[in-house]
């Protein structure tokens, strides 16, 4: 038994053994006390052996279960997607209603129309107008002034032209 | 495919779909989760996949991609599965007889995690799962050759390894 297994072993190190010939390989090193020297051999054996026993421990969820969770998981992710951009717009809304409010702030207040007989703001506005006109009519007055200058460079035209004509005479 | 049929033919490969990921990503929450999205994609996609003809080398191939697209994902590397390596049913053994096979089912299982990992899948493959050159090639989707060479390397590397430690007595 020993030199056949050794032979099989020196074989299997070439890869020259059958999956049959390997299965004879496990079972002998699982199953019978082994030499000294075929110590580790065996556990390399028995490691395979035991590696095979492992299983799935967890129960698995059934596909056409987990595909309907799956669906929920986008149902979640679009919920949050647009729930982001909910936000988003709620933002923008309220920074506009706040920059909105503050310009109205910032306005006079005088703009605001006070008058709500219209006598008394026909009065007022001719009284505004009245002092508009006023001032226009100074300002006109005190603008005839400049004439003065005009007056005097028309008298300094035609003295200059009577000089000339009287020089073209000689 | 209906219930019946994903019941039959996927279900019951599920321990070994679970293992086949733990291997790849050496930790038990994400190769369930692995083994759970190859169950719901299975399901999902099963009206396109009734001309599969070996389905659970398809899922181990689906398996795989899964395991492999995780690790690229998180930049991480599989850890050693100390725990796992306890786990053997030895009956009727003294406690330090106990310990020692252990201590050697330990010493075994970072061996095979020290691994590269094209050459883990292979050994994992052939001799805990016990699927032909074949199988293998589809399920990795390499060639023939790519096969026996990395199940060569693998078996060198490990026989190389068992010999060191063997030599040192460790």
């Amino acid at each position: 038994m020993d030199s056949k297994i050794k032979e099989l072993l020196e074989r299997y190190w070439n890869c020259e053994t059958t999956l049959e010939e390997e299965h004879e390989l496990r079972s002998y090193f699982n199953t019978e006390t082994v030499p000294d020297e075929l110590k580790d051999t065996a556990a390399l054996f028995r490691y395979f052996e035991s590696q095979k026993k492992i299983e799935l421990k967890k129960v698995v969820v059934h596909p056409t279960m987990k595909t309907r969770s799956a669906d929920n998981g986008k149902m979640v992710k679009m919920f949050f997607t647009s729930a982001k951009i909910a936000a988003g717009v709620l933002v923008l809304v309220a920074a506009t209603y706040l920059v909105r409010q503050e310009v109205r702030k910032s306005y006079p207040e005088e703009v605001v129309d006070t008058y709500s007989d219209p006598q008394l703001a026909f009065e007022e506005t001719k009284k505004a107008l009245m002092m508009i006109s006023k001032t226009f009519g100074k300002a006109k007055q005190e603008a005839g002034k400049i004439s003065v200058f005009n007056e005097a460079e028309q008298i300094i035209q035609k003295g200059k032209t009577k000089n000339d004509l009287e020089e073209t005479d000689i | 495919m209906d219930l019946k049929a994903f019941e039959n033919r996927v279900l019951p490969s599920k321990n070994k779909l679970f293992r086949f990921a733990f291997r790849l990503l050496g930790n038990t929450e994400e190769a369930e989760d692995v083994v759970q999205d190859v169950l719901i994609k299975v399901w999902n996609g099963r009206a396109s996949m009734d001309q599969i003809n070996n389905w659970e080398a398809w899922c181990m191939r689906l398996t795989k991609n899964l395991s492999l697209d995780r690790i690229r994902a998180q930049h991480r590397k599989a850890t050693d599965s100390m725990d796992v390596g306890f786990e053997v049913k030895q009956e009727g053994l003294s406690p330090h007889d106990k310990a020692e096979i252990s201590e050697s089912m330990q010493q075994v299982n970072q061996l095979i995690a020290s691994l590269p990992e094209k050459q883990r899948q292979v050994i994992h493959l052939r001799d805990v799962e016990g699927y032909s050159y074949n199988e293998i090639g589809e399920i990795l989707e390499i060639d023939l050759n790519q096969v026996k060479v990395s199940l060569f390397r693998a078996r060198s590397a490990v026989r190389e390894k068992l010999l060191k430690i063997n030599a040192y007595g460790l």
